[in-house]
């Protein structure tokens, strides 16, 4: 009986030993990050691992704040990414819940003849490296003049989530009893009004996983912004140029102050959005 | 070891079913594309044979088609269906007024009597409309690059009188090509719909039945196509900003489009020759890099997946495990790499490492380990480099690959293990209690509840995630790009000179090295051979993905 008590006392101190030494490392990095946006020692790599409580300083951020590269901009850099990428955030996200919830109801509650292939088409689609669509996109931007327009930009966002949120708002839209449109055509409801007054109500977790989804997707895209709004920097730009060893200015601590500020608010929405996890891997499997 | 050897026997049957699926499907395949063009010829053949029994058997109403067939709206005003004519026949002025406005038909006879051609006159492109000129680019590509002779003057880069006399940019007539190029089909379409509809009209005007009225077409088509018009403007957002720039880039792999192309000075063409010259031929270090690449990208993708999988496992068993208190907060502690955005962890831990003087470097100093450190790093393969002194460079030396290629593979467990702990922490409390139970009846001691029980249902529950990751990490731009950038670099000597200035770096995978190839490589953007890459990525990530598909029967499903 001591024994097993023993053995059991063992066990319980060897696994809490390895769960500080994950928490340990798990922390480190972030804890670096913090110490290091709110400390003004000069190099990088001298910033202590532990922040340092008794010589916090807000250098960085006043320094974020304020840096404007051409002189006589409204706005300091830093601020000015925010707001254009703001700007996308919201425009992708409303667009993004319009046309999802559209073409999700589309595909669940009608059967059309283009139904089958415009699924395969938009499975296809996700596969293809995006990328390499980008100087076609480049052309398009400038034979309109859509270049730096963060409208345009946004509208990308929406095309591409469309592929993706079509499977996650179909297998939601599945469970949705068809009995409730049916019932509500007998009265005589339209299917518009189906849509609107039954469908999307249902629907509001799903919908309101994918506005959130949107509404974060353009803070940390870097390659498509770096290629789309060469004069209209958005955070991730910001971020990356920061850190460009070959790009002026160069300040690796300044890129810690500021992804400290936006990345806060995304910690608090992804660990508050921890239980939709299951959500984004069941695109198309759900029911096994 | 019995656990392991179960785990070998699964993964080997695992493999010999792809195999098979593979087999299956290249047989299927080529049937598949088979079918598909006797599909295409059958269907040509019965829409000729209808056009032939509908003009033999229904003369009257055939010549009513023929009509809208020559001018759209044309049979719907013989039908006495002025609302339907005059809805096909604004569609049609539509299309010829955006012609004719962007053309410069007008001032063709002036300028062609002051500027006569001798040999050679591109009409199209010198006074053609968007659709004309778009059609015209498409396929020539430009014809005339600065400092040729034309019409007796000589082709300039800008501030020309007439815009004819400026230089032919191929990239920009390439994109315009296929923005024509899907207008087109969109009027084709059209046009056949407005044949189709006259047609019939007149059929059922000669049966005596009742025509439908205008509120009646308007109301059939909402209802009839209720599905197609709310589609639609997600539909024309897909096709214009996903399906075109593919199909874009999908040709660009068939041009001699590179850096040495200058627009403007230099004209693009048609060719496949870079296509076959990867595949086939040519340069054989095209080959022999791209499946260098390839192998770490496998192996890199492979590993990646089955790492964060099995941490997150151990993880989510742990904390499941009754010993452990305030689970709440040790998970909550846990998930937050996971909460960190990628990029920016990415962008930290390229601080921590890069460099010679970053964090690692100096906290190795301060315990006056540095070279401790790298002995060890050295013993069990990781730096290569025979005589190094001072700081390790973790991302930069030519010989240390294995080490740049370790921390990539570090820091994306560091990044990645969260989100299947919490995965899988979610299936661990779906797994039915009876069944431990039912196992401590007989006896079950832990390892074996793990199992026979535990091990199979996690596995069950979360194999299709295990593809999706797998799929994500082989395109994983981020974990490359923003961490190493690629580095470190190969030797110089060792680069092929066919690849010189586009070789990619040692931990670049597929994905990342074609990005610099096409964006980032300055004077050597080879656009076209990065595009060939991206369609073989395309290519192997859809027969992945076609894989797993295959195996989820809920996607087939009909809804309904």
């Amino acid at each position: 009986m001591k024994m097993l008590k023993f053995k059991k006392g063992l066990a319980g101190t060897l696994i809490h030993i390895w769960l500080i030494i994950s928490v340990i490392i798990c922390l480190v990095p972030i804890l670096w990050m913090l110490s290091a946006a709110f400390s003004d020692v000069p190099h990088i790599g001298r910033v202590p691992i532990i922040p340092n409580i008794t010589e916090l300083s807000l250098t960085n951020f006043e320094e974020i704040f304020t840096y404007r590269s051409r002189s006589g901009q409204m706005f300091p850099d830093y601020i000015r990414s925010f707001l254009v990428t703001l700007a996308v955030a919201t425009i992708s996200t409303t667009l993004v819940v319009i046309f999802s919830s559209l073409v999700g109801f589309a595909v669940t509650r009608f059967r059309f003849r283009a139904k089958k292939p415009a699924l395969l088409l938009m499975m296809g689609l996700q596969m293809f490296p995006g990328f390499m669509g980008m100087i076609a996109l480049f052309i398009i931007f400038r034979v309109f003049g859509w270049l730096n327009n963060p409208f345009f930009l946004a509208l990308i966002y929406v095309a591409g989530a469309i592929p993706f949120n079509t499977f996650i708002v179909r297998g939601f839209m599945r469970n949705v009893p068809k009995s409730l449109d049916e019932a509500a055509a007998i009265d005589g409801a339209t299917n518009l009004q189906i849509l609107v007054k039954i469908i999307v109500p249902l629907a509001a977790p799903i919908m309101g996983f994918i506005a959130v989804n949107a509404f974060m997707g353009p803070w940390m895209d870097y390659i498509l912004p770096s290629i789309l709004m060469p004069n209209n920097e958005t955070v991730a730009m910001w971020l990356f140029r920061m850190n460009a060893p070959d790009t002026q200015p160069h300040e690796p601590m300044w890129f810690m102050a500021g992804a400290l500020f936006v990345t806060v608010p995304i910690m608090i929405v992804q660990i508050y959005m921890q239980k939709y996890v299951t959500y984004g891997l069941t695109a198309g499997a759900e029911k096994g | 070891m019995e656990f392991f050897e179960r785990l070998k026997k699964w993964i080997g049957k695992q493999s010999r079913r792809f195999v098979f699926f593979l087999r299956n499907k290249a047989v299927g395949f080529v049937r598949g594309i088979f079918r598909f063009f006797r599909a295409i010829v059958l269907g040509v053949r019965n829409f000729f044979i209808s056009i032939y029994k509908a003009a033999k058997e229904h003369p009257k109403s055939f010549r009513k088609g023929l009509m809208s067939f020559f001018l759209m709206g044309l049979g719907q005003f013989r039908n006495k269906q002025w609302y339907k004519g005059g809805i096909f026949l604004g569609i049609f002025l539509v299309f010829l007024i955006v012609e004719f406005v962007t053309s410069d038909y007008i001032y063709a006879p002036a300028e062609l009597s002051q500027y006569p051609a001798d040999d050679q006159l591109y009409f199209f492109r010198d006074y053609g409309g968007i659709i004309t000129r778009g059609i015209w680019g498409f396929f020539s590509l430009g014809a005339l690059s600065m400092g040729d002779a034309y019409r007796g003057i000589t082709i300039v880069g800008e501030d020309a009188r007439y815009s004819w006399m400026l230089a032919d940019n191929s990239r920009t007539l390439m994109g315009e090509g296929i923005i024509i190029a899907v207008l087109m089909v969109v009027l084709i379409g059209l046009w056949i719909a407005n044949i189709r509809d006259a047609y019939k009209t007149d059929l059922r005007i000669r049966a005596g039945e009742k025509v439908e009225s205008a509120k009646e077409w308007v109301r059939s088509i909402w209802d009839r196509n209720f599905a197609y018009i709310i589609t639609l403007p997600g539909a024309i957002l897909v096709l214009f900003f996903i399906l075109m720039p593919f199909l874009f880039s999908f040709l660009v792999a068939f041009t001699s489009y590179d850096a040495a192309i200058t627009l403007r000075m230099d004209l693009i063409a048609w060719e496949t020759e870079t296509f076959t010259d990867v595949l086939f031929g040519g340069e054989p270090a095209w080959r022999s890099f791209f499946f260098d690449v390839l192998r770490w990208t496998v192996f890199y993708a492979i590993l990646s997946s089955v790492t964060v999988y099995i941490l997150g496992f151990i993880q989510a068993l742990i904390i499941n495990s009754k010993y452990v208190k305030f689970k709440k907060v040790w998970r909550l502690i846990l998930i937050l790499p996971w909460a960190v955005p990628g990029m920016v962890s990415l962008l930290v831990f390229s601080n921590i490492f890069g460099g010679t003087h970053g964090l690692m470097n100096n906290i190795l100093a301060d315990f006056g380990i540095v070279d401790n450190v790298r002995e060890f790093l050295r013993t069990i393969g990781l730096i290569g480099s025979p005589r190094e002194e001072g700081n390790i460079q973790w991302f930069t030396h030519p010989d240390n690959a294995n080490l740049a290629r370790a921390i990539v593979l570090t820091v994306n467990l560091w990044m990645g293990f969260p989100y299947f702990m919490l995965l899988i922490t979610g299936v661990l409390g779906t797994i039915p209690q009876e069944l431990y139970e039912a196992a401590d009846i007989d006896g079950g001691s832990a390892p074996q509840k793990f199992r026979f029980i535990t091990f199979p249902w996690v596995l069950r529950a979360t194999a299709p995630v295990i593809i999706t990751t797998f799929t994500f990490n082989f395109n994983n731009f981020g974990a490359i790009y923003f961490l190493t950038g690629g580095g470190p670099r190969y030797h110089t000597a060792d680069v092929p000179n066919a690849l010189r200035g586009i070789e990619p770096g040692q931990t670049d995978i597929l994905i990342s090295w074609i990005y610099t190839m096409a964006f980032e490589s300055g004077d050597h953007d080879a656009y076209n051979l990065a595009a060939v890459y991206s369609i073989l990525v395309f290519i192997m990530i859809a027969v992945v993905s076609l894989y797993y598909l295959s195996k989820l029967k809920s996607f087939w499903e009909e809804d309904d």
